[in-house]
């Protein structure tokens, strides 16, 4: 019993130390990676791209030509129209097409999705707005729903379910096929809006809804989806030009969107697009949407027209923390490492991750070494510890400070 | 004799479990002194929306999540320390009892004590949260404050380990070992996120609760 809690302790320090000497390492040793921001031009046809480095800003396009910041600005239109409005270098026309400041504000947007949105804690409860309720602005309702075994709305002041309105809107959704529970519910829950669409919700057999509330009656629609078609990830978005209500990544990591009122999904012609992993930016504009995927080591950006055509593609890589030298180090000194956070996930979990070189196990073999010695000068017999050996060779430092930590010279 | 030994165990910790007790129970009352303060000038719908959407942790309110840690390291400090004191820890290995099962069942009946209070106040603000809150912020607020209950034991087991090290060196290495480990149950992070990881924290804490027979064999040893 007293071996076993000593082994306990010495496991528990193995967590604490592989959490905590790790941390303090990168605290001490980390540097930025420093991302480039690349958008197409669509003056050039060309990407452009803004490095960042210890001499300042760089901006260039694909071919190496540098920019100074007026011209780089000038090259992308869109993303910089009130400096450019401001120092009145704004085009007259671009393209052909006039530049009219209301078409330019219609049709810009963006859009940012990132792995931790993805890996949180999944809302069930919401708000559903009165759609048309004849107010200039939303405003918030006295209850939230939930969608379990029926639509239920619960009163946020008595903390009481209202029952008529729950029948009336699960009576609604049962009629136009509805399987009951909601696998996911997605909207936008805010006042903030220019106007309610209510929400998309995938039921328990993956079919797709629209939910809203118009004049205090339910509205749902199924939305028709190729077979087998599955969403990991349904973000609705409030755009000025209302071309569609949502942004849907399927499991199969495909981009589509959601066209307002006939409800046609369409695919963007783009591959691999995985937010669970990746960040993906989407930003629109009159000419081009720019959607941006980028990763520990890499950033692909898709230029698509305005018919969703794939027009030109950038591909950059760099190398990621672990290829570096701190994280080559690193690697070196520890079999792994843990963190209870992750920048890619809202929860706290045990994040361990196992280095892929084995240049810890010399350092390992080293500490087996000086263990060896340690025993040898206590004059224990080493039969009696073999484990606390294989604890060394396994987990390196972090364990050779435990087993010293929690000696084991009374059990021979 | 084992009446006795308890007995011994009550009356070194009965006020500060008492206190700890009061403590817990003022902060649970406390929070939803808040939260009902907090309905009366704010809409009730609002309020909601803060704690679903803006992350807003109505349970975090008055330190409420250092309360089981403080708790249980003065409990484990009662316990432990007049037992080092002139070691007269060494008079209870004397008594004709195993030596193990005397330890065991000291840190049995100080975990039954806290634990008796931690389901106090678990119960109180479960109770409480019923009032004001639907099920969907009830449990997502009860996975959040699991782990600091958690802590507590874990604080109480580790406080035990390192007052009976006989060691002064390894006094201080068992405090760096809890300062790497104890932080685990105390991140920060949105409401319910804890989820993931509170079955290991769960184990560990169990499996800790036998980590004083560790430095209560060094004492009785006579490690110096």
């Amino acid at each position: 019993m007293v071996k076993i809690s000593r082994y306990i302790l010495v496991v528990i320090a193995i967590v604490g130390f592989s959490i905590g000497i790790p941390k303090l390492y990168w605290m001490a040793f980390s540097k930025p990676i420093r991302v480039p921001f690349v958008m197409y031009s669509c003056i050039e046809n060309d990407f452009m791209i803004q490095r960042s480095g210890e001499d300042g800003l760089m901006r260039q396009d694909t071919r190496g030509n540098n920019y100074t910041r007026e011209e780089y600005e000038e090259k992308l239109p869109f993303l910089y129209v009130r400096q450019l409005l401001m120092s009145n270098t704004m085009p007259d026309s671009i393209n052909g097409v006039e530049m009219d400041t209301h078409e330019i504000s219609m049709n810009r947007s963006t859009f940012r999705v990132q792995p931790e949105d993805l890996d949180s804690q999944t809302q069930k409860l919401f708000p559903l707005f009165e759609a048309e309720s004849g107010r200039a602005n939303l405003e918030m309702p006295e209850d939230y729903f939930r969608i379990s075994w029926r639509m239920e709305f619960v009163d946020a002041k008595s903390n009481k379910i209202l029952e008529e309105k729950s029948q009336m809107f699960s009576a609604v959704l049962y009629n136009r096929g509805f399987e009951f529970p909601a696998k996911s519910i997605n909207g936008i829950p805010t006042t903030r809006k220019s106007c309610d669409e209510g929400y998309l919700v995938v039921d328990s057999k993956d079919q797709l809804f629209h939910i809203k509330m118009i004049e205090g009656e339910p509205f749902v629609e199924k939305v028709k989806l190729p077979g087998g078609m599955k969403f990991k990830y349904i973000s609705c978005v409030d755009f000025r030009n209302k071309n569609f209500y949502a942004y849907l990544f399927s499991t199969n990591n495909e981009l589509y969107i959601l066209t307002q009122d006939e409800y046609e999904l369409i695919k963007f012609p783009v591959e691999n697009i995985d937010p669970a992993k990746n960040q993906i930016r989407i930003y629109s504009d009159l000419f081009h949407y720019n959607i941006i995927v980028s990763g520990d080591d890499f950033v692909k950006v898709y230029a698509l027209d305005t018919n969703y055509q794939n027009v030109n593609d950038y591909y950059e890589t760099w190398p990621a923390r672990e290829d570096r030298s701190e994280g080559k180090i690193i690697q070196a000194l520890f079999p792994g490492q843990i963190s209870m956070t992750d920048s890619d996930s809202n929860f706290i979990r045990f994040y361990t991750t196992f280095n892929s070189s084995l240049y810890w196990l010399v350092l390992s073999g080293l500490l087996i070494g000086v263990q060896f010695v340690i025993i040898k000068k206590r004059n224990l017999e080493l039969k009696k510890n073999i484990i606390d050996f294989i604890i060394i060779g396994v987990s390196g430092i972090f364990g050779f400070l435990a087993v010293n930590i929690f000696p084991n010279k009374f059990f021979d | 004799m084992w009446k006795s030994v308890i007995y011994k165990e009550w009356l070194k910790i009965r006020w500060v479990a008492i206190i700890f007790g009061g403590l817990g129970i003022l902060a649970v009352g406390n929070i939803f002194l808040k939260v009902q303060h907090d309905l009366v000038f704010n809409e009730a719908t609002n309020y909601w929306y803060f704690i679903l959407f803006q992350g807003y942790q109505f349970f975090g309110y008055g330190l409420f999540k250092f309360i089981p840690v403080l708790g249980a390291l003065a409990v484990a400090v009662a316990q432990y320390f007049p037992e080092t004191v002139n070691k007269r820890i060494k008079l209870t290995f004397h008594l004709p009892l195993n030596e193990n099962k005397v330890l065991l069942m000291m840190m049995l009946f100080g975990t039954i004590c806290l634990l008796a209070i931690d389901v106090i106040m678990f119960l109180l603000f479960t109770s409480l949260s019923l009032l004001f809150f639907p099920s969907e912020i009830i449990i997502a607020t009860l996975v959040s404050t699991a782990p600091w209950f958690l802590c507590g034991f874990v604080v109480y087991f580790l406080v035990a380990l390192i007052v009976l090290e006989p060691v002064w060196k390894y006094r201080f290495m068992y405090i760096i070992v809890a300062g790497a480990f104890v932080p685990i149950y105390l991140e920060s992070a949105e409401t319910g996120g804890y989820a993931p990881a509170l079955p290991l924290l769960i184990l560990f804490t169990v499996v800790l609760s036998i980590s004083l027979l560790f430095s209560g064999y060094r004492f009785r040893k006579g490690e110096m």
